[in-house]
């Protein structure tokens, strides 16, 4: 089975279906969606900002960066759960489309980027160095990135 | 009268400019801005209802994280108006967009009370749980910039 064949079962699965014929579901779910990204985001910068010594700064980073970063794996499973409804409801949209592997590809790239600098933040570190405060900043871009992304998924006609 | 001004509008060479060209970017831009305008207001939210960052003051998470809202809310005020003029004719009908307009009003007065009402007694409550009045503005804020989010995305989808 190749991607168009598993896209066209998708589709007419029973769940795909019934978004499909649910005036509200799609705008919903993508509500649900853009709230949970909204959140991680600002996460994502509070976090950011500690790394390099602003914002939030008069909380420890190794707390600040346990309380942010486990919000950011809380939403991200609600982001992948939405972002799962989504491409059930129109995979023809998605899974053939090669701005969604760019989005799913910068994804994975901030995710490892976060565990690597939670990882850092925990263990104590009270200046943390250059590299850090660049891997920071790299990670909003990423995000951005993959905002960008995510609303050309509708502009860009899949394969 | 509303409906020339509106024509007038979409046919100015920068909305015609967005409308054929630069539509998806600066949709897209305003994504990143609303995440941002929507995403502090909400960590913002979270220490105002005693949720989130209770050992942090109000004021102190207020004061380091508003300044990112309001940076990002003109930068959304922009992308939005550029989108607006684009199709200005359409979305003045358009009645998610209408409610989208009057919540952003409602969030605007609610967000003055607090400031010129509820806040004048922040120095009892900065530390630790806020004034209940305080907790109510706060869950108030999360759920018309829930709504802002839900009918803006549903503009698209009438």
């Amino acid at each position: 089975m190749d991607l168009h064949q598993f896209s066209e079962w998708l589709s007419a699965t029973p769940l795909s279906q019934r978004i499909q014929v649910t005036t509200w579901a799609i705008p919903g779910i993508q509500t649900v969606h853009l709230i949970c990204l909204a959140l991680v985001f600002a996460c994502a910068l509070v976090f950011s900002l500690r790394i390099a010594g602003r914002g939030l700064s008069s909380e420890p980073l190794p707390l600040l960066a346990t309380r942010f970063t486990r919000a950011i794996w809380y939403l991200l499973v609600v982001l992948l759960l939405s972002g799962a409804l989504l491409i059930v409801a129109e995979p023809g949209r998605t899974i053939t489309n090669p701005v969604f592997y760019a989005k799913m590809t910068m994804l994975a790239v901030v995710v490892a980027v976060t565990l690597w600098l939670s990882a850092v933040a925990r263990r104590q570190f009270e200046r943390p160095s250059g590299l850090h405060v660049f891997m920071a900043a790299f990670g909003m871009l990423l995000w951005i990135g993959i905002m960008f992304a995510g609303r050309f998924i509708a502009y860009v006609e899949s394969n | 009268m509303f409906q020339t001004f509106f024509e007038w509008l979409q046919n100015t060479p920068l909305a015609v400019l967005v409308g054929e060209t630069w539509f998806p970017w600066v949709e897209s831009a305003h994504v990143v801005c609303l995440a941002l305008v929507a995403g502090t207001i909400f960590t913002v939210d979270a220490r105002l209802i005693g949720f989130a960052s209770r050992q942090l003051r109000f004021t102190y998470v207020s004061e380091r994280l508003l300044p990112w809202t309001w940076g990002a809310f003109i930068c959304a005020a922009i992308t939005g108006g550029l989108l607006f003029i684009a199709n200005a004719t359409n979305y003045a009908h358009n009645v998610p967009f209408q409610i989208k307009m009057v919540l952003l009003l409602v969030a605007g007065i609610n967000m003055l009370y607090f400031q010129f009402v509820i806040f004048r007694s922040v120095n009892s409550w900065d530390s630790g749980t806020p004034a209940p009045a305080a907790r109510v503005a706060g869950l108030l804020s999360i759920v018309i910039w829930c709504g802002v989010i839900g009918f803006g995305r549903w503009i698209g989808f009438v």
